[in-house]
């Protein structure tokens, strides 16, 4: 008997003339996240296998394919000859001995002389005479359910879990997006999520030094290590806007503090993000949640955007559900470090939370912008991921 | 680059490190072990023993175990005492003294009791007195506050404590005194902890003195070292290395102490005062200034002063958690939030030159008033 991992794809196999396309980028991207493993990825008959694997590295390789976006489920069965002898040893390696259960059969190799419910039946019926006693047949609700799966050339694959996958579309497929990332909850979920639809992912950084601190910005740098686990790598870059905050700070009405520098914020990252050949801006904004995630507050910020789409995918979820995310994606931890994320110094007690874009643009043209985005640009960092 | 942020952590000795390194590099022998060549490291960290204790205790009164640092030294002491009823400490203590306190509250073991701070940072001993009782098992006052730099008498207050109640184990986190300021532990004194890397040596060494007749319970059980009282095989190179620093640090203790007090009073001399406010007391250790620019924000003036080549400490940090961001210390001293927000600490070490306090004051005045002018 030998141990292998069962690796479905998802959504995928919906595509047409293109699958192809979209399975090679999934292969692409399991060959990377196994990188450094001693083991075997094959594809045979549609589906793909790990093999040669040391048995303790197991739930390691696991624990990597679960943040490959495509992937349906994987499950970690036993590979062994097709006659009923060896398909019991297997079934008895991979199920508890005692509870309720069934056992579901699929046979690829038509030719075998039982049918699928009859080697169901009388696999059934040797577990039970095995474990007299300790184990009970439940159809309808077994606490755990035998898979046996008939291959051709005499082998079967014989295991007990579907262990579930991210779902999503290959990393890869589906362009490219500049992520505005801050150091806290909801930036990285929407990067995941962007992900999860087939994205790469590049991250970009606004900080306030000396107002903010390297434990900031090392933050920030582990929020990205955390989302390349599913990206397959990102780029960081980090953007100084201590200059920015200053010139507000000094020409401009206090309340409008945020919106105006949100709207640089977003000018930066609408040309850095054609310069790095993004084709989207994403942010981590949800509707209503503080005065400049308003419906106004996000008009504002897309005013000065000219030709990206931004793209907001938590733009309807409560906290509560993207914290929620937040903790499965393994970020939570990270992003509730209590670093500021930008500074606080400057924010006024009492922020615009409708502001008009005719105060708006009245306030901003008390400004340089083109040279205060031009310094910004100067301060820009590239940290590979 | 200019360092004054000594009271976090010092240069090691070179002269110490040099004279140390065979002990790293030959004589590398486990000192338990019975073959000759072990066995000799033994009367090795006798003689280191004896060198440290010796500086500020009676030999015959006391002894010293070595620890990995001042924080296990406090932890040691702690646990191992503050047992029952409640145990007193100060709101100055640093956190290797007020997080196992707190440790214990919520374990159910002791009723934590907090001395108040005055405002020149030392403890209110008639309010710490007023707060021992016949329950009290254990009290802990430090000797120079890491923050404002406070200088608490601790024979003293120990000869007050045990006048009280004879049965209190009393102890003293000595880490920013030792070898800074004159010190010598009375018999009244049970306690006290001190680390290698304040005073030249390297981060990873720390010692517990105690008084000889107390049973000091273990904190690391294990091969039996320190006579059972610390196991795990002893740093020789760091031991010898904090021995040889504490003989050069003692040697010129007085004349340090002296010259530093001037250095400190000149730093303050030259700083903006329509910038900067003063929280060290005159009479608290020479080598700590805490200064406050209030209304600024202390860790901002860190790293402007950082971007100009000046290594400064300060008790406040850029955090979202308005609790954590402001020195506790400073607070505790009865300031208010803006003061304790914009706190810098300076912090001193015997090779700190005239010219490098000069260059400080300017760089101090000069990212004061342009952080003032940018926040206007």
């Amino acid at each position: 008997m030998e141990k292998v991992i069962i690796v479905r794809y998802g959504e995928l196999y919906l595509k047409g003339k293109n699958r192809g396309f979209f399975e090679r980028a999934l292969e692409n991207n399991i060959t990377r996240v196994l990188q450094g493993i001693d083991c075997t990825f094959v594809k045979q008959a549609g589906r793909y296998f790990v093999r040669d694997f040391a048995e303790e590295q197991t739930d390691e390789i696991i624990d990597k394919l679960k943040k490959v976006f495509g992937l349906h489920s994987m499950s970690v069965a036993l590979q062994t000859t097709s006659d009923m002898p060896s398909i019991l040893q297997a079934a008895k390696a991979v199920c508890p001995s005692c509870g309720t259960f069934k056992v579901e059969t699929h046979r690829g190799d038509k030719k075998y002389p039982l049918t699928s419910v009859e080697v169901s039946r009388e696999l059934g019926g040797l577990l039970l005479a095995e474990y007299k006693g300790a184990l009970k047949v439940d159809v309808h609700n077994p606490s755990f359910t035998v898979q046996v799966d008939i291959r051709e050339h005499g082998v079967a694959l014989v295991f007990a879990e579907f262990i579930e996958g991210a779902n999503g579309m290959p990393v890869g497929t589906a362009g490219r997006g500049m992520l505005l990332l801050s150091g806290g909850i909801d930036s990285p979920v929407a990067g995941h999520m962007m992900a999860k639809r087939g994205m790469n992912v590049d991250c970009l950084h606004f900080h306030s030094y000396p107002y903010t601190n390297m434990q900031a910005k090392e933050k920030v740098v582990e929020l990205a290590h955390i989302l390349a686990q599913y990206t397959g790598g990102t780029r960081l870059y980090t953007v100084s806007v201590t200059h920015i905050q200053e010139a507000i700070h000094e020409k401009c009405k206090p309340e409008l503090m945020i919106t105006l520098l949100r709207r640089f914020m977003f000018r930066i990252a609408e040309r850095h993000a054609k310069r790095c050949g993004a084709q989207c801006l994403i942010t981590g904004e949800s509707l209503g949640q503080v005065a400049s995630q308003t419906i106004e507050g996000m008009t504002s910020s897309n005013s000065v955007v000219e030709d990206l789409p931004v793209l907001r995918p938590l733009v309807g979820f409560d906290k509560n559900e993207i914290i929620e995310r937040s903790v499965k994606m393994g970020a939570y931890e990270t992003s509730i470090l209590p670093f500021e994320d930008c500074c606080t110094v400057f924010l006024p007690d009492f922020p615009a939370i409708r502001p008009k874009l005719c105060d708006i643009e009245r306030e901003e043209n008390k400004l340089d912008i083109e040279g205060l985005i031009e310094q910004a640009f100067q301060s820009i960092e590239k940290i590979k991921i | 680059m200019l360092y004054f942020d000594n009271a976090a952590t010092t240069k090691p000795s070179e002269t110490a490190f040099s004279r140390a390194r065979a002990f790293a590099l030959e004589q590398f022998y486990n000192p338990s072990a019975l073959y000759n060549e072990g066995y000799a490291l033994q009367s090795e960290l006798k003689k280191a023993r004896s060198a440290l204790l010796s500086k500020v205790a009676d030999e015959s009164a006391f002894e010293l175990v070595f620890t990995s640092c001042g924080t296990e030294s406090d932890n040691q002491a702690i646990f191992g005492f503050a047992k029952r009823g409640n145990a007193v400490t100060t709101a100055g203590e640093h956190s290797a003294v007020s997080a196992p306190f707190a440790e214990l509250k919520n374990r159910g073991v002791i009723e934590p009791r907090i001395a108040p701070l005055q405002k020149d940072g030392r403890v209110d001993v008639s309010a710490l007195l007023a707060l021992v009782d016949e329950k009290t098992s254990f009290v802990s006052v430090m000797h120079v506050n890491n923050e404002v730099g406070a200088i608490n008498d601790i024979n003293a207050i120990a000869k007050a404590v045990k006048a009280k109640n004879p049965r209190v184990i009393f102890h003293s986190d000595g880490v920013q005194a030792y070898g800074k300021i004159p010190v010598r532990l009375s018999k009244d004194v049970d306690l006290y902890s001190i680390s290698a890397h304040k005073i030249g040596g390297l981060k990873g060494v720390g010692a517990l003195i105690k008084r000889k007749s107390l049973v000091l319970p273990p904190y690391l059980i294990g091969g039996g070292q320190e006579s059972g009282r610390r196991s795990g095989t002893e740093n020789v190179f760091g031991i010898m290395q904090f021995a040889y620093a504490a003989e050069e640090k003692f040697s010129t203790l007085k004349a340090d102490f002296e010259r530093l007090t001037t250095l400190r009073e000149r730093l303050w001399e030259g700083l903006d005062k329509s910038v900067y406010t003063r929280i060290s007391a005159m009479d608290g250790t020479p080598y700590i200034l805490s200064v406050s620019a209030v209304g600024l924000r202390g860790e901002v003036l860190l790293h402007m002063a950082n971007d100009k080549g000046l290594i400064v400490g300060t008790g406040s940090a850029c955090s979202s958690n308005a609790k954590s961001r402001y020195s506790k210390i400073v607070l505790a001293c009865g300031y208010d939030e803006k003061t304790a927000d914009g706190t810098l600490r300076l912090s001193f070490s015997p090779t700190t030159t005239l010219e490098e306090v000069q260059k400080a004051v300017t760089i101090l005045n000069e990212i004061g008033q342009d952080l003032t002018r940018r926040m206007k």
